[in-house]
């Protein structure tokens, strides 16, 4: 990749994730001047203010219409530019879906959608700006890649792969500060490729965005007050997953928990399952996750909590899963 | 002497080990040398090795292979009331002194006219004693692996026999285990591999690569020569690791672990006990 | 500039060819959107053959005029055109709408050379062609893009928000769309005015910011004033042509008639449409001869 992120762990826990973001952007506007930004109305929130200070006549404040937004992303695309949209990730997906699709999806062009506010990073403004559907309903969009960025500098490191790969992004991110997983961005990022932050052969967590420093405080648990030897992947690529390191997690472990801010139902644990399924080798498997219900309001922290994709929650369940039996109690002989 | 014998509990757990993972290395050692496996084609026949022990359902323990034209079956802790050819020792404790290679006590040998049977039996009877109670790692390359592939497949089929009958040392690590295995690998070698798997007390044990998932920590030889070193306690197991003629994967914690039920089934089947007990 | 007599006739008869080649594809495959096809033929002949800076034998020139058909169901008007402007080849046109063809109701982009957009879900065509309009300014380019909206389209909410857009961004580039409403009155379940009342259509163009005229869409000569004058595009506002069309245009049995936004043809009314055709050909062209200069 061309040019250096010049972010280090240091800036990563002064910056916002999103404020990652904006500098990210700002930097590749400077090498690249196809990348343009448009925004409804969220220029402040979602932090494209430093690309907009640096390159007035290429950011677009469309107003308060998503769906024009990625229309006419889409139409720049077609002409050649770059562009990277970004809105809360609950109308990006929701609000402009129709526009993603066949505007963006179909049409295979090379539109970058920044959603923010991810999950339920927002959690006081409630569900009508929580995003838990939104990993669900663009990870089925043929043509679109779906990334969940574990903090600051993968976000970073997701926006320069994805300004630097032809075709469609989804980027979710999260409202405010996240926990620092990467101290610095030469982890091996890889579009499609998970991240082992963790190895152990007990049981596999397999999580995205927030949740991977969750699952990591959870391992570490688990360690020192159980012995357990607990594998943690960070899929920050929803689509295409990294089916490799699923199917190992299968072979190897034979257990699995998802976790995710979003339902179960459409996100990282479907995806997860569905390789599972196909790999046709059995597993204990649990997804954690909002279990098919709104969230309440609250602090990000408190709602992780509440919906167990904290890492007291991950604990709780991994010892739940531990014990779980997803095999015949087999003949316990020895061989002779 | 009196022709009471007192049998301990260590004399069972010695013998539960012989009887289950020890005598049946007979099989592999006919079904990996075809200069004494050959010898049986052709051949059909029963034999049996047995301890008198009259607490033992039946009187006796055994265990007997049913050879059916070169093909060996084992029948571990089970006694074939008409066998060909017979080793029966009169107590337990004979047969442990016999088989520790602490002393001669023979048996009572049934069968001794059948030669054609006896006779290499015997010779494969010798082979793997000649191997397994030598102090000193064989010098040909063969019988280095052939010694390994014979310590693997003992040491964990000793360390479940041990837990299936009760031992409380190895029952408090599989008493609390989640489904875990141990694998103990001859890099290079895929035959050279065992392992126990344990879960919540139950614990089950086999030959070559675990399929089931990836070990929960395996102890990887570079090669046969250093795996002997460390299985005949010729090295210091902590240098070898440094040295890296031992690799050990997964949890290095556990190391110690693995490493204390290896002594424990050593300390059985050696016979360490027995000198205890003096 | 008005038309000559002769440039007037070509394009006459590339609208008739058009329309005959597009009826016929109706019948090649069984059925089509014959109603907003014909309304909107001579727009977009107009555009393909008089306005655009269009080469088919360069579809992708970069520096290209843009069209973005946003009533994307006229896929079987599409389709012909390209096929008369050679990037089709006519055998093509027999397998519209087959399974495993190239060629459907709502053409693919990625599909077709030379369609600028893929469009089929209403409303989207707007953003699309203003993306288009703002990169070419952004990049220095001085491309216009013509956009053709279908009227009862204009129900969707994203056709205004990006109305108010083009008007917004107009000295960004928001000025370089060209937009003409196919004004044919009539949508599935109706006239417009009785679905969902648009009028008075021209005034809220203008109130978008929208330099706004109101001609008959199958005058050429108007109808060519009337883009002409867009094109060149006086003024700090975006241009928008209301053109009024007749759905079904040019067959007696559709003409008017919104039950005739779809529908399929058997042998009797195929041979009825190519007469009517003719008949409507024979009519056109004879304005031409005594009106043409």
């Amino acid at each position: 990749m061309a040019g250096g992120i010049t972010f280090t762990a240091v800036d990563s826990t002064k910056l916002a994730t999103a404020e990652i973001f904006g500098r990210t952007i700002a930097e590749l506007g400077a090498e690249n001047p196809n990348i343009v930004c448009i925004s409804p109305d969220l220029a402040t929130s979602t932090k494209m203010a430093d690309f907009l200070a640096k390159y007035p006549e290429r950011f677009y404040n469309v107003g308060i219409a998503e769906q024009n937004m990625i229309g006419i992303a889409a139409g720049m695309a077609k002409s050649g530019l770059i562009p990277f949209a970004s809105c809360f990730s609950v109308f990006a997906s929701l609000r402009a879906l129709d526009q993603v699709h066949t505007d963006v999806c179909y049409q295979n062009v090379n539109v970058k959608i920044i959603g923010t506010h991810g999950g339920t990073s927002f959690g006081q403004a409630g569900s009508t700006h929580h995003a838990i559907e939104d990993i669900g309903v663009i990870r089925p969009l043929v043509n679109m890649t779906v990334i969940v960025p574990a903090d600051g500098i993968e976000t970073a490191n997701a926006v320069k792969a994805a300004a630097a790969t032809p075709g469609p992004f989804y980027i979710r991110i999260n409202r405010g500060f996240d926990n620092v997983v990467y101290s610095t961005p030469d982890y091996g990022f890889k579009v499609g490729k998970a991240v082992v932050m963790n190895e152990g052969t007990d049981l596999t967590i397999i999580a995205c965005g927030s949740c991977v420093y969750q699952a990591m405080q959870a391992a570490s648990m688990l360690k020192h007050d159980q012995g357990l030897s607990i594998r943690v992947l960070n899929m920050h690529t929803i689509k295409p997953i990294d089916r490799e390191a699923v199917l190992a997690a299968v072979k190897e472990t034979r257990k699995i928990i998802t976790v995710e801010d979003h339902t179960v139902i459409g996100g990282l644990g479907s995806a997860v399952a569905e390789v599972v399924v196909e790999g046709g080798k059995a597993c204990a498997f649990r997804k954690l996750g909002l279990q098919d219900k709104w969230s309440a309001i609250g602090l990000h922290e408190d709602l992780l909590a509440m919906h167990e994709i904290d890492a007291e929650g991950i604990v709780k369940n991994v010892l739940e899963v531990m014990k779980m039996d997803f095999e015949a109690d087999e003949d316990w002989g020895d061989e002779v | 002497m009196a022709k009471e014998v007192k049998i301990t509990q260590s004399d069972l757990y010695a013998a539960r080990i012989f009887f289950y993972a020890a005598i049946p290395l007979l099989k592999v050692i006919c079904e990996s040398e075809p200069k004494f496996g050959d010898k049986f084609i052709g051949k059909n026949f029963v034999f049996q090795i047995s301890a008198l022990y009259d607490k033992a359902e039946g009187g006796k323990f055994a265990t007997h292979f049913v050879v059916e034209d070169g093909k060996w079956t084992t029948h571990v802790g089970a006694i074939h009331e008409k066998p060909d050819v017979e080793f029966e020792f009169s107590d337990l404790k004979k047969f442990i002194i016999f088989f520790t290679g602490k002393g001669m006590p023979l048996p009572k040998i049934k069968g001794i006219l059948k030669l054609g049977i006896l006779v290499p039996v015997l010779m494969a009877l010798l082979r793997m004693a000649g191997l397994m109670q030598a102090k000193d790692k064989p010098e040909k390359f063969e019988d280095q692996i052939m010694l390994c592939k014979l310590y693997l497949y003992l040491i964990p089929n000793g360390m479940s026999q041990l837990n299936k009958l009760g031992h409380p040392d190895v029952k408090a690590v599989t008493g609390i285990s989640p489904d875990r295995a141990y694998a103990l690998i001859i890099e290079g070698y895929p035959e050279l591999q065992s392992w126990i798997r344990m879960k919540a007390g139950k614990t089950m044990s086999g030959r070559g690569e675990y399929k089931r998932c990836k070990p929960f920590l395996a102890m990887k030889f570079k090669n046969p020569s250093l795996a002997l070193d460390i299985l005949m306690s010729k090295a210091d197991m902590v240098q070898y690791i440094r040295e890296e003629n031992l690799f050990v994967d997964g949890a290095p914690e556990f190391g110690g672990t693995v490493g204390n039920l290896m002594f424990t089934v050593a300390y059985y089947a050696l016979g360490t006990y027995l000198d205890e007990e003096k | 500039m008005a038309l000559s007599k002769k440039e007037w006739f070509e394009l006459e008869t590339f609208a008739a060819d058009l329309r005959d080649l597009t009826i016929d594809t109706v019948n090649w495959a069984g059925s089509g959107h014959w109603g907003g096809s014909s309304s909107s033929a001579d727009i977009v002949t107009l555009i393909y053959r008089k306005f655009a800076k269009f080469d088919p034998k360069n579809p992708e020139d970069p520096d290209r005029d843009r069209v973005v058909v946003s009533k994307g169901h006229v896929g079987i008007l599409l389709a012909p055109l390209f096929s008369l402007l050679g990037l089709i080849e006519k055998e093509q046109l027999k397998t519209f709408n087959l399974t495993g063809s190239k060629l459907g109701i709502h053409l693919d982009s990625n599909k077709v050379k030379g369609l600028d957009s893929s469009t089929g879900s209403l409303g989207h065509g707007s953003s699309l062609a203003l993306g288009m309009a703002l990169a070419g300014a952004l990049k220095g380019q001085t491309y216009k893009t013509f956009l053709v909206l279908g009227d009862g389209e204009c129900d969707e909410g994203s056709v205004w928000e990006a109305a108010m857009a083009t008007s917004h961004f107009a000295k960004r580039g928001g000025k370089n769309v060209i937009t003409i409403v196919d004004r044919n009155h009539n949508m599935i379940d109706g006239n417009t005015e009785d679905v969902m009342a648009l009028e008075p259509f021209a005034d809220k163009w203008k109130a978008f910011g929208f330099e706004t005229v109101v001609v008959n869409g199958h005058d050429i000569p108007a109808l060519a004033e009337a883009i002409e004058r867009a094109y060149k595009g006086d003024g700090d506002k975006p241009y928008c042509i209301i053109a009024d069309t007749i759905k079904g245009e040019g067959v007696s049995f559709a003409a008017g008639n919104y039950k005739w936004h779809y529908g399929a043809l058997n042998e009797e009314k195929y041979n009825t449409a190519k007469a009517d055709l003719a008949a409507f050909r024979a009519k056109r062209l004879e304005r031409v001869n005594k009106e043409g200069k």
